[in-house]
């Protein structure tokens, strides 16, 4: 008698215990992960660009483009190195310079900060203050 | 008259700007190249005249000769060449 209602019970048991484990584990793998997946492509496409550059990359660019520069002598290139009055270039050059900087980070500096690009290092430095460039 | 006032600094280097974006419009390599190199050598060339009156005299043949680059660059644009010129690619020791 007792044996037979433990065996029914276990019948039970198991078949109640079955059923609860596939359904439970049927809607967790349909809702949560996906949901979570969903979101996080959301956030990353949301800003695909802001991503500032190194600025030691900046650096060693920067001063790649100065010294491929017809009139510069690429051995006096420093960071610190200022267009007119270490390198010998006149405003003409440094305008020259401003767009090969444009073109080599795929940024568009206004002429409003263009003026202010005097030496090798404003150059970094506004570079690398842009989230765009890349 | 406001045409006859020198071209500020700033104004001069604004219209070497603006060449020189006008010229990255030609998709043929040569006259992209050229017109970048005509508007440095014209700059250079003005670059010591001291007399306002000629000072503003090259500014508006300057800005002139801009109107032609851009005509020209939606001309060249129309027929642009299928094959891109070899000084266009980029070569690197491993593709040759």
């Amino acid at each position: 008698m007792l044996a037979a209602l433990r065996s029914s019970a276990a019948v039970v048991r198991t078949s109640l215990l079955q059923h609860c484990r596939v359904s439970v584990v049927a809607t967790t793998y349909r809702g949560a992960p996906e949901g979570r997946i969903g979101f996080a492509s959301d956030a990353s496409s949301n800003q695909p660009h802001a991503t500032y550059l190194d600025k030691t990359e900046v650096t060693d660019r920067v001063l790649a483009l100065v010294k491929k520069m017809e009139k510069v002598d690429p051995a006096k290139v420093e960071p610190t190195s200022h267009f007119q009055n270490d390198l010998g270039l006149d405003s003409l050059d440094t305008v020259e310079i401003v767009m090969a900087f444009e073109e080599e980070f795929h940024i568009e500096i206004p002429d409003s900060e263009a003026d202010k690009i005097f030496s090798c290092q404003d150059a970094i430095q506004y570079i690398a203050s842009q989230p765009r460039a890349k | 008259m406001s045409a006859a006032a020198a071209p500020s600094p700033a104004q001069a280097r604004a219209l070497l700007k603006a060449f020189m974006r006008e010229a990255r419009k030609f998709p043929n390599y040569n006259i992209r190249e050229y017109v970048k190199r005509r508007a440095k050598e014209g700059f250079k060339e003005c670059q010591s005249i001291s007399d306002p009156a000629a000072a503003a005299a090259a500014f508006a043949n300057g800005r002139a000769q801009l109107e032609v680059a851009k005509r020209q660059s939606v001309v060249y644009s129309l027929y642009a060449p299928r094959v891109k010129s070899i000084m266009d690619l980029k070569i690197t020791e491993t593709t040759l």
